[in-house]
């Protein structure tokens, strides 16, 4: 497959001609008068039929458990009129040919729905004008059909494998009929995930599963703080099995990009040697500014600045004066902790550097951007790095980093030998790029029957631009239209304000980013003004929105079919009203919170039904109802909803990385717990029918959840929570 | 020196540090990745294996400790749970994949002493090994659908 790429224009890959290759799958095989059966038909970059017949798509996005691999090839399979069975999944290498691969945003589908429908039509054309031509028939009256062409007026039949050396010889049509939505075979159909099998006979391979021969393992001791220089160590007794020591240079703090922070690498046969020899390693450092880094004062700093004046992003109507009227107010302080992302499989890559040229084989989320980054460290042309995707064994936005790739590559280079770099646990939660803690502020004027007359927001972050420029400060404008400035409820008199402070670690996205602290605060500050109003919750919400239409947002024009549809998101609310029994009575004890959130241009209610009784809190079920367009694999929307609602409750519950002297205090999962199966509701998820455009699934799960509880909570108990994570 | 023992019912001679975790030895010596490392201190799950029928975490059992012992992994599981790997697949369970070895070892475990379990029982057995994508609710259906299958 790959040597098929590379072959291919870079510029436009729909419309590259047909390739024939001859007798390059089968060595030895004879090229003789019987080439049929050694024809590819490639007539894009995103898949290719051999001469049997068999179909291999590439999925150009990275796995890590959204089921993507699987929901790409639906696409294709579906306008090819291929047999499924006879389809397999091969993993793209790092390649613009293949367009943006960055699978970061929950925007895959979204990018790619119309792109592969296209590159499975241009086959399933080019199939049925080679049967038209060998029967001598129109093509009008060919028909594509499991995997073959048939001609309904003769009664004949050609299966797609005989086609293919003729197809393979025709011009790749422009603009083929796409199907119609009522054809649909496997978009919107279930189907089990392509790797499922593999999985459960763990024959599948993640980053750590590569191996090379003559490969080494490294281990490194990671600064104390961001930004430490290592000053010395005593270099660890010789022994069989350890193969080198190297020091890693730093980076001078935050700004630092995805390079790797330094340290001292113990590079040696086995993996395990390597971790023992590290762990007993002593090593001085020279610790930079970030030494003096103290979350709790940073979280007190945070708070500060959101209740004065900040940057204000816009002001509607007169607020001072709607606050200055008589009437009731309601304000209320949010906070929420840094996080880290904790995927299950740490960062770990596997690099091999030689003459001019270097292999890689890593669990990345963005293989093109580490490919350009592998090629400036090492000086090197892109067309000799190449990047190999692995499994991701969960990323949630940490795999798009890919610091861990670049040290493997610098010890390969070093040692002239393959090197896998395994990050331990520690190394994993010590030193992340976190999820930003932040502060918001509300306040809202009330009038006689509780609707808001005039609403101040503050929202204060350390931005995500401070990695990649340190002296950056202000949010970004993505930052902020995530769940701030694209609030659904408009007031007359409305001020919204931001504010910025530098962080002392590294941060970065992490699943659903800043939607994560906004619909927190604005999910239960609603609740609280439905509280002070004596309505209900839903109730009170679905007043304030809009009956209908697309929500205006000063300075945010979202692509066309992409705006917020206040139908939309009111048929959500309705739904998780309706699925979860809403208005039915609950026993004394017993309390339901609901949230909804619009993100990754899907919309989310979560309707969470928790019990607070003499041993604590528990969170019996969750009901979800999303609408994220057009959908390609049902049970993968779902499967996505519950994994949210159980990453919602993780940061919710346990979720909250602190820091001190620079150094994080957490290290492993019993500093930073995550949900087991034993705290785990059960999950009910609805899928709403639609034909709008794709969007977002991976993501838009996870802000309704945090926000549900905390209202739950105060149902079940009276009791207000407006920190994370919660304290009951 | 030499530890011996079987690996899915083949016998096998790994000669590395006697306080090698196991996890090591099967992953670096014998070359058997469906093992996963996720903590190194048995807080996670993703290393279990089973020992003589017993889930342990292997990223704490000491090579030493299992010589002369039967261990069973993912790899053999499919040919000694067919069923449990049935319906795990058919509820596609895993989101990511990188757990699931250690849960299914689990999952194979509870289902070999209770036939037909309950949710506390599926509680108690499985909340040692963490899920990060969240299929905590498909690993429930699909233990219990095994077990129903083996009643």
């Amino acid at each position: 497959m790959n040597m098929t790429v590379a072959n291919l224009s870079r510029r436009r890959f729909l419309q590259t001609s047909g390739v024939l290759v001859v007798g390059a799958a089968v060595p030895g095989c004879s090229t003789g008068p019987m080439p049929s059966r050694n024809a590819t038909l490639t007539p894009n970059v995103f898949l290719s039929m051999a001469g049997d017949g068999t179909v291999t798509i590439t999925a150009s996005r990275s796995e890590m458990g959204q089921g993507i691999r699987t929901a790409l090839a639906q696409i294709v399979a579906d306008e090819l009129e291929a047999d499924w069975s006879r389809v397999t999944v091969a993993q793209a290498v790092g390649d613009p040919v293949y367009g943006d691969q960055n699978t970061d945003g929950s925007q895959s589908i979204r990018f790619l729905f119309d792109v592969l429908r296209d590159a499975g039509a241009s086959a399933r054309e080019m199939l049925r004008t080679a049967a038209a031509a060998q029967w001598g028939v129109p093509v009008a009256e060919c028909e594509a059909v499991d995997h073959s062409v048939r001609h309904a007026p003769s009664g004949r039949s050609v299966p797609y494998g005989d086609l293919v050396a003729a197809a393979a010889e025709l011009p790749v049509p422009e603009n083929p009929a796409r199907k119609s939505r009522e054809a649909y075979r496997y978009i919107g159909k279930h189907r089990v995930h392509v790797d499922a099998d593999d999985v459960a006979d763990g024959k599948a391979a993640f980053g750590a599963d590569v191996t090379l021969p003559d490969m080494a393992q490294a281990v490194i001791v990671r600064p104390p703080s961001l930004g430490s220089e290592v000053a010395g160590f005593e270099p660890p007794p010789d022994e069989p099995g350890l193969i080198a020591v190297e020091t890693l240079p730093g980076v001078a703090g935050i700004g630092a990009v995805f390079n790797p922070i330094g340290g001292v690498a113990v590079v040696a046969d086995r993996t395990w040697t390597a971790i023992r020899i590290a762990n007993a390693l002593d090593v001085q450092w020279t610790e930079g500014p970030n030494a003096a880094f103290d979350s709790a004062e940073f979280t007190a700093r945070l708070r500060e600045s959101v209740q004065a004046d900040g940057e204000r992003l816009w002001d509607a109507g007169d607020v001072d004066a709607a606050f200055a009227a008589d009437g009731a107010e309601v304000e209320a302080l949010y906070e929420t902790p840094f996080l880290s992302h904790a995927p299950m499989e740490p960062p770990v890559a596997l690099a091999s550097v030689t003459e001019g040229g270097c292999e890689v084989w890593a669990p990345v989320q963005d293989p093109q951007s580490t490919r350009n980054l592998v090629a400036q460290w090492l000086g090197l042309d892109t067309a000799n790095v190449t990047i190999n995707v692995t499994l991701l064994g969960g990323a949630f936005g940490r795999k798009s980093k890919p610091d861990f790739v670049l040290e493997a590559v610098e010890l390969s280079k070093r040692l002239g030998r393959p090197v896998r770099v395994t990050w331990t646990r520690e190394d994993d939660i010590g030193h992340d790029f976190f999820h930003a803690a932040s502060a918001q502020y509300h306040r809202a004027k009330l009038d006689a029957e509780g609707r808001p007359t005039a609403w101040l927001q503050r929202t204060a972050f350390p931005t995500i631009i401070t990695t990649f420029s340190g002296d950056a400060v202000d949010p970004a404008d993505w930052e902020l239209e995530m769940g701030f400035s694209n609030l659904p409820y408009r007031v007359a008199n409305e001020r919204y304000e931001y504010a910025g402070i530098q962080p002392g670690v590294r941060m970065g996205w992490l699943r659903s980013v800043c939607n994560i602290f906004h619909s927190f605060s604005a999910n239960i500050f609603i609740d609280e003004l439905a509280a002070a109003a004596g309505r209900d919750p839903i109730d009170y919400r679905l007043d304030l929105l809009g009956p209908s239409g697309i929500l205006d947002v000063p300075g945010m024009q979202p692509p066309e079919g992409h705006g917020l549809d206040l139908a939309r998101l009111r048929h959500v609310v309705e739904r998780a009203r309706a699925i979860s029994d809403w208005d039915a009575a609950r026993a004394a004890g017993r309390g339901l919170g609901f949230a909804v959130h619009h993100s990754f241009r899907s919309y989310v209610a979560v309707v969470l039904e928790v019990t607070s009784g003499d041993s604590g809190l528990s969170v019996d079920n969750a009901h979800v109802v999303i609408d994220c367009g057009t959908y390609i694999n049902p049970d993968t929307c779902m499967a996505q909803m519950e994994g949210a609602v159980v990453f919602g409750l993780s940061l919710a519950l346990h979720g909250e990385i602190t820091m001190s002297n620079g150094r994080v205090d957490q290290d492993n999962f019993d500093g930073y717990p995550v949900l087991r199966m034993s705290e785990s509701p059960e999950i009910v998820v609805e899928l709403v029918p639609s034909d709008a455009l794709p969007a977002g699934v991976g993501e838009p799960g996870v802000p309704p959840v945090a926000p549900a509880l905390v209202n739950a909570v105060f149902a079940a108990t009276g009791v207000r929570h407006r920190s994370l994570p919660l304290r009951v | 020196m030499a530890i011996e023992f079987t690996v899915n019912g083949s016998p096998v001679e790994v000669t590395a540090p006697e306080d090698t975790p196991l996890l090591w030895a099967l992953r670096d010596d014998l070359g058997m990745t469906g093992t996963k490392y996720g903590c190194g201190k048995a807080l996670c799950g993703a290393c279990t294996v089973r020992i003589d029928g017993t889930p342990m975490r292997s990223c704490q059992t000491p090579l030493a400790s299992v010589q002369g012992k039967s261990v069973a992994t993912v790899e053999g599981l499919r040919a000694s749970h067919p069923k449990l790997v049935e319906t795990w697949v058919k509820n596609n369970v895993p989101q990511c994949g990188y757990c699931q070895a250690g849960q299914l070892m689990s999952a194979s475990a509870l289902l070999d002493d209770t036939l037909s379990p309950t949710d506390e029982d599926i509680d108690r057995a499985m909340s040692g090994n963490i899920c990060r994508c969240g299929t905590y609710g498909r690993i429930r259906t699909a233990i219990k659908e095994a077990g129903e299958v083996r009643t």
